[in-house]
């Protein structure tokens, strides 16, 4: 029983604030963890990297080593890094980069010190911010409020399938696809099968967590030639089990739900923006006296909502 | 009737029904404002009285109803009236997933379209739908009826025990051991009093009666066979 959110913004605004109201509306759906994948203003260069270390005592020589592997694919610091200064063990850092020459190569390389510290995100607008606790704790500690961009995603996460930790928690970035990120309420009966399958192409999971799989596997139908569209539709009779999951792009959210009609999606659409939640009462956050929401609970459901600013441009 | 206004905000929803009791009990008519969806609103209510939801509900409004008469001015959530034994729940708007689940009795009547699952293991009781029904309606259902005056999704009367589901507008499936049936004169003349004590339409609906096909009630077997002849 977790919670979802979406939220696009007609214009860039306080997508932040936003997320953090859904998902603190829907904090009683699960407060093990967590996490927001948020699209801020595109650097002029570069791109952003979110990381998660697990032991602060190691940061700055876990800092070093992903800055060696950065270096080594031609990338660097834009910036200096930005670190919390909470008193956990585990802690967060956010980079601004130079591309590196070829993302999946960096990110490979990158993972071999995932035991360490693990990449959260990388893209040129998607950032994920995650950890244990409900949204009001997480916003806090990572200055979700202030947090401007047009469109994101949040969850709340009760543990059923892995555990409760913050790497365990969504949302999650489809690796090594650049600003893709995916949230999910539901179960994955035949996780396995379709993890075995993407391994057997070289994907790699950070995780026990069977959102990760839908991510990747998402973005793997894409790269076959499937538009988002015709992935989304292939998801709902390849995937098996109950879900209603959320992947975000830099054009967009997208949304599938099982042949069971099992998992709900409430959403108010209204020129150009979106408020998504599992419960309508998330919905009611944003916009008290709006009544014509519109509830995703059949079977077999797909939707895309385009950002506008996109649309405008095609 | 006097009535009083009870307003819900983000105020907590044990201390909401307990002040809904009471203002049912000393015999106010009771109007609840600011609603937010929120869930567990009206769980509990007494064998008398009027509440009016001027708003949206969230989760299980109504359930355990024992005899009031609930309105509830917008949408409700999931599991409207849930396990209620008695009393009316009117959702002028849309009515999510489960509703009327294991409802005992009394009579739910939603405006608009309902989601999945309506009426899931009813035992008795009627859910009038003035919209559609949505996937599974009927999903297990024991007795009571159904009634839609517009269409059903996918999988209508799935699992059906001895429940009703009517329906007068088109069906996009019927679900597994689930058959329609020509209703009798009497049983369509008892729906049509039922839509008028309502206040909707008096016209002609060509009505679909779905039941079980009973094929599923092999319990007494042992013979696995015999399952795979549904």
């Amino acid at each position: 029983m977790c919670g979802i959110a979406g939220r696009i913004l007609n214009q860039e605004g306080g997508v932040g604030r936003d997320l953090v109201e859904l998902m603190d509306a829907q904090a009683h759906r699960g407060a093990d963890s967590t996490g927001f994948a948020i699209y801020t203003k595109p650097l002029p260069e570069g791109g952003k990297v979110r990381l998660m270390g697990f032991d602060r005592r190691n940061l700055n020589s876990d800092l070093d080593d992903v800055i060696k592997i950065l270096k080594s694919h031609g990338s660097d610091l834009l910036t200096d890094p930005q670190i919390d200064d909470a008193s956990t063990t585990h802690y967060s850092v956010r980079l601004e980069v130079r591309e590196p020459a070829n993302v999946e190569s960096w990110i490979a390389e990158a993972d071999l010190i995932s035991n360490r510290i693990e990449v959260l995100s990388y893209g040129i607008s998607l950032e994920i911010i995650k950890d244990v606790g409900d949204a009001k704790a997480v916003a806090d500690k990572h200055n979700l409020r202030i947090m401007q961009g047009t469109h994101g995603l949040g969850h709340a996460r009760l543990a059923t399938e892995s555990d409760v930790s913050p790497k365990a928690s969504h949302p999650f970035w489809a690796r090594p696809f650049p600003d893709v990120a995916i949230v999910h309420n539901g179960q994955i009966t035949n996780y396995y099968l379709w993890r075995d399958k993407l391994e057997l192409q070289g994907y790699r999971f950070m995780t026990e967590n069977d959102s990760e799989l839908l991510a990747v596997w998402i973005s793997d139908q894409k790269r076959k030639g499937l538009s988002l569209q015709q992935a989304l539709i292939k998801s709902v009779s390849e995937i098996d089990g109950v879900f209603t999951f959320m992947i975000s792009d830099l054009n967009g959210i997208g949304l599938a739900k099982d042949r069971f009609a099992m998992k709900p999606l409430v959403t108010l659409e209204s020129e150009g923006e979106l408020i998504a939640a599992t419960e309508e009462q998330a919905v009611r956050r944003i916009a008290p006296d709006r009544w014509d929401v519109f509830n995703y609970d059949g079977p077999s459901m797909t939707q895309i909502w385009p950002l506008r600013t996109i649309e405008a441009a095609a | 009737m006097s009535e009083k206004v009870i307003q819900v905000g983000h105020r907590d929803i044990r201390i909401i029904n307990q002040e809904f009791l009471a203002a049912l009990e000393a015999g106010y008519s009771v109007v609840v404002t600011d609603t937010l969806s929120r869930h567990n609103l009206g769980v509990g209510l007494p064998q008398s009285g009027k509440i009016h939801f001027d708003g949206s509900v969230g989760y299980y409004c109504g359930g355990l109803n024992t005899g009031t008469d609930v309105r509830v001015e917008n949408n409700a959530g999931w599991g409207t009236g849930e396990a209620m034994s008695g009393g009316t729940i009117t959702v002028n708007g849309y009515s999510g997933m489960s509703t009327g689940a294991a409802m005992l009795g009394g009579l739910i009547h939603v405006k608009g379209d309902c989601g999945p699952r309506c009426g899931v293991a009813m035992k008795a009781g009627d859910i009038v739908v003035e919209g559609n029904l949505g996937y599974q309606a009927g999903f297990m259902a024991h007795r009571g009826r159904i009634i839609a005056l517009g269409g059903a999704g996918p999988s209508c009367g799935d699992a059906l025990w001895e429940a009703e589901v009517w329906v007068a507008g088109d069906i996009e499936s019927l679900g597994v051991d689930a058959k329609i049936v020509e209703p009798e004169a009497e049983e369509v003349e008892e729906i049509n009093a039922l839509l008028k004590q309502l206040g909707l339409e008096e016209r002609f609906r060509d009505w679909r009666k779905i039941v079980s096909e009973q094929k599923l009630w092999y319990f007494e077997s042992r013979d696995a066979n015999s399952w795979l002849m549904i």
